[in-house]
């Protein structure tokens, strides 16, 4: 069977779904599902008959989690979302990052406040995976401006790296048992204390599944003219790791800001990561000309990508999930703005196009071949 | 002990797909109280739907017996008396 490209986009308005051929020209848009709801994540499983899994975040009735076994043609909801325990006194206030397991139906699930759900039934049944929901650390972690959030899970066989805003990097080598902050050379803008032991703003962590060692990290960066205790700490917004994040590194030079929020790697060279980068105090595109910036030899140097998009007067945010990467043989880069516009860049992202101009704010924007 | 009340509780639109498409349940409780433990019992999904996990009514939910806001009342608290109505509502908010 022809291979289709199904992207999911999730807004403050529900979830849509565009699919296309292998070609990418033309995408037909489904939806909205959960309709009027936010959808802050969202999962394209494609092994064996593929579901799509969502966040449907509703500010008035509570989290659900909804599934899709036609590729986005229908949803529905699973049986349950995550729930703290009764006499945990902690209550859901938002779905932030889902992840497959190892078992086709095995799902993991990262949470506002902070803390990781497991499932084992397609999210039909959930439960907190204590080791980092309890953690020694988690009485003490603190909301950013989006919330204490759980929003990366990146996992390798026994390895399972989160990362939580604000609370840094916590990497587990025992399939989630137990977790340690792992945060050196992480530093943190917003404390006395430029590299804590935890509490730092990650953005988001990527990785590629062949090269696991190799992590990429998009932290809260643009402190570099700081002057106040622990004086300035330029360059902590771009980050590398190449040991199975114990260390990390700035890879920030030649990017005109360090601060953004998603970073992506290349489906086929670990070498090869994209960032957008946002001025650091309002989060929009530097100079109101938007701008994804790639490094082919792990972050030692970038090149700006601009062919398609607009050239001024654009002032839009991307947000920590709002850029993916499919898996064909030339990949294609998607991601979603703010201001509700969907952009394709094709061939690596040397040439963006407008998918779709006038979508809901959009949060999250995940794409896989099937 | 205080007998239980025959009442009735509205449900609005995007919460009846949680009662099979009811808009109305009739259930005895002597308090509000008791009308949410009995929705949780019999209902659990409308339930989640109105509490969060620590039992607590969500934020932008509100509940009125009768026309009247359960603030303003006892809160849960509030004694019930055959044909009351609680009214469940979404608070007025969002953009």
């Amino acid at each position: 069977m022809a291979k289709r490209i199904v992207l999911c986009i999730g807004t403050k308005k529900g979830l849509f779904v565009a699919e296309s051929s292998s070609s990418r020209e033309r995408f037909k848009l489904h939806g909205p599902f959960g309709s009027g709801v936010s959808v802050y994540s969202a999962l394209v499983d494609p092994r064996g008959t593929p579901r799509i899994y969502a966040s449907s975040c509703n500010a008035f009735f509570g989290m659900k989690v909804l599934c899709s076994t036609d590729l986005g043609k229908t949803f529905k909801e699973t049986k349950s979302a995550p729930a703290f325990p009764k006499d945990d006194g902690r209550a859901l206030a938002n779905i932030w990052s889902l992840a497959a397991g190892d078992d086709k139906k095995e799902l993991w699930c990262g949470v506002e406040p902070a803390a990781l759900f497991h499932s084992s039934d397609g999210g039909d049944s959930w439960e907190m995976v204590s080791g980092i929901s309890n953690h020694d650390h988690a009485r003490k972690w603190h909301p950013g401006n989006g919330g204490l959030c759980m929003h990366t899970i990146v996992r390798d066989g026994n390895r399972m790296h989160l990362g939580i805003s604000t609370g840094g990097h916590y990497l587990s080598e025992d399939g989630g048992q137990t977790f340690a902050a792992s945060n050196k050379g992480v530093g943190a803008g917003f404390s006395p204390d430029p590299y804590p032991e935890f509490g730092q703003c990650v953005h988001k962590i990527a990785r590629h599944k062949d090269a696991p060692g190799r992590l990429y990290m998009q932290n809260h960066g643009g402190w570099s003219e700081w002057s106040g205790p622990g004086g300035p700490r330029p360059g902590i917004g771009v980050l590398r790791s190449d040991d199975h994040g114990k260390s990390w590194r700035s890879i920030a030079a030649g990017l005109p800001s360090d601060f953004g929020f998603p970073i992506v790697v290349h489906p086929h060279n670990p070498d090869v990561v994209y960032v957008a980068p946002l001025e650091p105090m309002t989060r929009t595109c530097p100079g109101g000309a938007p701008a994804i910036w790639r490094s082919e030899n792990g972050g030692n140097s970038w090149r700006k990508l601009t062919k398609g998009l607009p050239k001024k007067k654009s002032y839009f945010t991307i947000l920590r999930d709002g850029m993916d990467v499919d898996e064909l043989k030339s990949p294609s880069l998607y991601f979603g703005t703010t201001t509700g516009q969907l952009w394709i860049g094709r061939d690596g992202g040397e040439q963006w196009d407008c998918l779709f101009d006038s979508l809901p704010p959009i949060h999250c924007v995940k794409v896989a071949v099937v | 002990m205080k007998r239980a009340a025959q009442i009735t509780v509205f449900i609005p639109g995007p919460l009846r797909e949680c009662c099979a498409g009811a808009g109305e349940l009739s259930l005895s409780a002597t308090d509000l109280r008791a009308v949410l433990v009995e929705l949780e019992r019999t209902r659990p999904a409308l339930h989640r739907s109105i509490c969060d996990e620590t039992g607590a009514v969500r934020r932008h939910i509100n509940l009125f017996i009768n026309h009247q806001h359960m603030r303003d009342c006892n809160g849960l608290d509030t004694s019930l008396v055959t044909g009351d109505t609680v009214v469940i509502l979404p608070a007025v908010s969002g953009g």
